[in-house]
């Protein structure tokens, strides 16, 4: 540590780049750092790249396709033809002759858009409600945690069918936080518990020690530890949302008079003797088959990206550092029994 | 038999109760294969307190799980440990099947882990720990719950409050030592310790230390101390073995380890200890640092380090009886003076 | 004490803490009294090592000198300000608290949870350059965070400067602690015991690397330790003070040299026979009269070490003794014995204990 190369701590200190980086060269790097080097590890996992390329089938179906597909009429075609018969209805049609792939499209950019309202939503309340809870413990703590149970134990179904009645609502950003609507309080409590124990961290302690202001601290040290947790929960929102509304829609409680949806195909498919018959089966199978597949893409979405919040996958997928030796026995640190 | 006093050579006439023979702990990983015991030799005699001092990956733990057969998976312990009971049968311990190996722990060689202070059910009250063990082993539990209060007793603990009390309500001291009667319940022979006053006070620490050898030559155990802390150990244990890279380095009584040490990397771990009395100037770090068990240097493991190092520490050096009381492995123990012992340990 | 400026100074200050008890409204809830009534005094390029035992306050002492711990009562200055006053607003301190939070910094004591996980180590470096130093752009982050990488023996820094925590080792990780200390130029660290984690032989260069760059940064360290030797090598080697802590008092304190060689209250005796030396003693009893700590929810009454005294007559049961000094003015400990003339000579001992002069 004597070597003539080393600067006297009072250099040390004051040092000052000598040379600055371009604009573009910064960019780069930040690029390359925040979002390459996360992308690669979650597109290294196979089940995150399987649910990325269903995701993106769906929101290509719904953008794209509902421009390609035509939109779902009566009589466009004979009635209940069977599917994998002709290129004009590959999956065939319904009762009233219309075109199950069309009706298929043209309900998922309502169904996206309910899924992201309800996701976002409970994960947005369950996270600021938790984390603040959690952080500032005390009186505070105490308050927002009573009104988060009340939430929790008011039965969710019999709320939600009743502010669906009241409010008959039609835009599905209102239906999507409407079906979720007490669902983040399981959720807040959970994220407050697991801030509890992060907020005694001594990096934390730290962080306060440098003046960092509350929201610094929670931004920096809290969230991302909490991330995968908070991730998971988005999803499940988001499956909630899809067999509630599905679920809804098949008991009438929300209005459908000109609304294409999966659960409204299912209902009319089953009413049309879906379950009985093998006329109509396509027709009851085909939501049924999309809306497995949703929820198959979101789960193994939300598993794959878990990995880009564990620093040591991360570490490992850099490509900047030169010695990557942590496959989970590191080269042996004080602590480790050896 | 003169094979045995080669490989072991600080074993005078007294019988051993363990003999460890090319005890080999490697684990396969992707970036090789990492060895953490490397070939050790090792008798431990009946009766005697033997310490074990090496740093963090030394690879101390490891020969700890090992002579319960415990090393954690994928881990792959190879050699033998043979153990000889007190009616005279030698068992191999890493051959025993599932069941024997069962009886065998804690009925002849018992352990208390590192960081054992988590190790209790926080549900269960002391005595019923006592007794999951005793009846797990088949033990009567009416003598075992009397051994156990005795045990306690011993260890200066009132045994009613502590077996009615449930873990979190004993202090970290008490559930040591509340620990160590656990391990003692079924009256084993060996006793071996994996850093069990590391988390502890500093007068618990010593306390605990005073009360080991009271217990040893109250139950006539064998103790097996392993540490990171040397100048704790000397204070028990009558042999001392020093482990550097996941093999012994230099093996005596205490005394000689503390007056001359006859390895370089035993005079700078005593140099590079902190304590009252040398002076402050000379407590010196090591330089550099321990090899990583993937990629342990060729010949002694230690010459990257040693200020002694020639050309000559490239050949593996051997292990070998160089006084009548202590072990050694280096090729340059005779200049060993030229390390200068900071700590000038009074006479 | 030297003539440099005092950094900070706490006056008569109390720490207690209230246990939570729980749903039922009629037990009482137990206070912690974590500190009691101490007075301490840091000074510029001071060292100051504070040893004691599990229960002592030592900790809770420590927090409470760098402002993260708000005192029950007494206060806490920083140069003359108090901190606690200065935090409140609308109070327009001398000293704003911004000015004062930067310059009481710490360095845990567990390696594995003194960096945030999912942080670089460049990461967690530049935090406090972002915060305290504005005027430096990116680039010149980066340099300055190379150099003191570099200079405590991090090379090649650009390396390290990637790693995430879990890919250094504890001496490695306490070293980024203190640089992340460091380079918002404090004017007292807390070092809680900040190298108790680490290998024996890695302690003393790590105590070296602090003492080293206190010198070119002018900062003051109060080190806590539960180990006697590692505060002797830190306080001694900077011609510090050393102060011993007992279940929340500050018994004895002084400087380092002077109390180790002539340590005057007998708990610091009994600590110096539990620090392991390399001699070679005869076995000896513990010198207390009971192992175990008492619970600091009910320390005993008068003087708290009463109970494990050797020394202890009824009249160190009855009441606690003030802090004085013997023939170093400096040098104060809480003990009637120091006091030749004191009532403690004339009274009964306490079974197992013996009075001797």
């Amino acid at each position: 540590m004597d070597s003539v190369d080393i600067l006297e701590s009072s250099e040390a200190i004051e040092t000052v780049a000598e040379e600055t980086l371009s604009r573009r060269e910064r960019w780069v790097l930040t690029i390359e750092r925040g979002v390459l080097a996360p992308a690669r590890i979650v597109w290294a996992d196979l089940r995150a790249r399987v649910g990325i390329i269903i995701l993106s089938l769906f929101v290509a179906m719904g953008v794209i396709g509902t421009r390609i597909v035509d939109e779902p009429r009566t009589n466009q075609g004979e009635r209940l033809e069977p599917a994998f018969q002709s290129f004009a209805h590959p999956l065939g049609t319904d009762s009233v002759g219309r075109d199950v792939l069309g009706q298929i499209v043209h309900a998922t950019p309502n169904m996206l858009l309910m899924i992201l309202a309800g996701g976002v939503f409970t994960t947005v309340m369950a996270t600021a409600v938790g984390t603040t809870s959690g952080y500032l413990g005390g009186s505070t703590d105490r308050a927002i945690m009573s009104v988060t149970d009340i939430a929790m134990t008011i039965p969710g179904l019999p709320l939600v069918v009743i502010l669906a009645a009241a409010l008959t609502p039609t835009n599905p950003l209102v239906i999507g936080v409407i079906l979720t609507i007490n669902a983040w309080a399981g959720l807040a409590r959970a994220i407050r518990s697991q801030v509890l124990t992060i907020r005694r961290s001594s990096y934390v302690e730290a962080s306060k020690a440098m003046g960092m202001s509350t929201m610094s601290v929670v931004r920096r040290d809290i969230l991302p530890n909490i991330m995968p947790y908070v991730l998971i929960n988005f999803v499940t929102a988001a499956r909630n949302v899809i067999f509630a509304s599905v679920g809804l829609y098949f008991i009438g409680v929300l209005p459908y008079d000109n609304i294409v949806n999966w659960g409204v195909m299912i209902d009319l498919a089953y009413q049309g003797g879906g379950l009985q018959s093998m006329e109509a089966a396509h027709w009851l199978f085909a939501p049924l088959i999309t809306i497995t597949l949703l929820s198959f893409g979101l789960i193994m979405f939300a598993q794959g990206t878990d990995r880009m919040f564990n620093p040591r996958v991360r570490a490992r997928h850099s490509t900047t550092t030169k010695t990557s030796d942590d496959d989970g026995a590191p080269s042996a640190s004080p602590g480790d029994n050896v | 038999m003169s094979n045995q006093e080669a490989l072991d050579p600080t074993a005078s006439s007294t019988d051993p109760i363990l003999e460890i023979r090319n005890l080999n702990v490697q684990f396969e990983m992707d970036r090789g294969t990492s060895r953490v015991i490397d070939d050790v030799d090792l008798d431990i005699h009946r009766g005697e307190i033997i310490g074990i001092v090496g740093e963090s990956g030394s690879g101390k733990s490891m020969l700890a799980s090992s002579l319960l057969d415990a090393v954690v998976e994928p881990g792959v312990t190879t050699g033998e440990i043979i153990y000889r009971s007190p009616d005279g049968e030698s068992i191999d311990v890493l051959d025993l099947s599932e069941e024997a190996l069962r009886k065998f722990r804690w009925e002849q060689i018992s352990m208390v882990f590192q960081g054992a202070l988590s190790s209790f059910n926080p549900t269960m009250a002391m005595r019923e720990h006592f007794e999951e063990t005793l009846e797990a082993h088949g033990y009567p539990v009416g003598s075992g719950m009397e051994r156990a209060a005795n045990l306690l007793s011993d260890l200066y603990l009132d045994p009613d409050r502590v077996l009615d009390s449930y873990p979190h309500e004993l202090s970290g001291g008490m559930k040591q030592r509340a620990l160590i009667a656990l391990a003692l319940v079924l009256e084993p022979e060996v006793l071996v310790m994996d850093e069990p006053t590391a988390a502890l006070d500093l007068l618990m620490q010593r306390s605990i230390v005073s009360l080991l050898a009271d217990i040893r030559d109250k139950y006539d155990l064998t103790m097996v101390f392993i540490t990171h802390d040397l100048p704790l150990v000397t204070k028990l244990a009558d042999r001392i073995g020093v482990l550097y890279a996941f093999e012994f380095v230099e093996l005596a009584d205490t005394e000689s380890i503390l007056r001359e040490p006859a390895h370089p990397y035993t005079r700078a771990l005593l140099n590079a200890t902190p304590n009252l009395d040398a002076p402050l100037e000379e407590m010196r770090p090591i330089e550099g640092s321990a090899p990583d068990p993937v990629n342990v240097p060729e010949g002694c493991s230690y010459h990257e380090r040693c200020p002694l190092a020639t050309d000559i520490c490239r050949d593996q050096p051997i292990f070998e009886q160089v006084t009548d009381t202590q072990a050694v492995a280096c090729h340059h123990w005779e200049d060993i003076d030229e390390i200068p012992l900071t700590t000038e340990v009074d006479q | 004490m030297s003539t440099h400026e005092t950094v900070v100074s706490l006056s008569g200050v109390d720490v207690h803490f209230d246990t939570e008890s729980g749903i039922n409204p009629f037990t009482d809830s137990e206070t912690v009294r974590a500190v009691d009534d101490v007075d301490l005094e840091i000074d510029e390029k001071d060292v100051i090592a504070i040893v004691g035992e599990s229960g002592s306050g030592k900790t809770t002492l420590g927090k409470t000198a760098v402002g993260l711990q708000k005192p029950t009562s007494g206060t806490v200055s920083y140069r003359g300000q108090d901190v606690w006053k200065a935090r409140k607003r609308f109070s327009n301190p001398e000293i704003p608290f911004s000015e004062i939070r930067r310059s009481l910094q710490i360095i845990h004591q567990d390696p594995e949870s003194s960096l945030n996980p999912h942080k670089s180590v460049r990461s967690s470096l530049e935090q406090p350059l972002k915060k305290w130093q504005k005027g430096l752009g990116p680039e010149d982050r980066e340099a300055r965070i190379l150099a003191m990488l570099q200079k405590v023996g991090m090379s090649p820094p650009h390396d390290y400067a990637e790693r995430y925590p879990h890919q250094l080792s504890g001496g490695e990780t306490q070293r980024v602690a203190l640089i992340r200390a460091l380079l918002m130029n404090p004017d007292l660290i807390l070092a809680d015991e900040a190298v108790s984690a680490l290998d024996v032989s890695l302690r003393v260069e790590m105590m070296d690397l602090m003492l080293d760059l206190q010198d070119s940064f002018n900062t003051s360290y109060l080190f806590i330790s539960h180990d006697l030797s590692n505060a002797r090598y830190v306080a001694e080697h900077a011609d510090g003070y050393l102060g011993v802590m007992y279940l929340g008092e500050l018994v004895e304190f002084g400087p380092a040299k002077e109390v180790l060689k002539n340590p005057q209250h007998p708990y610091t005796k009994v600590l110096r026979w539990a620090t392991p030396s390399l001699e070679i003693t005869d076995e000896t009893e513990p010198p207390v009269r009971k192992i175990d700590i008492p619970d600091p929810v009910n320390p005993p009454s008068g003087c708290r070490f009463h109970t494990r005294c050797p020394y202890a007559t009824g009249h160190c049961r009855e009441s606690a003794p003030e802090s004085r000094s013997a023939d170093v003015p400096e040098h104060r400990t809480a003990c009637y014995r120091i006091d030749e003339h004191s009532d403690y000579w004339d009274a009964e001992p306490l079974e197992g204990a013996h009075v001797d002069r």
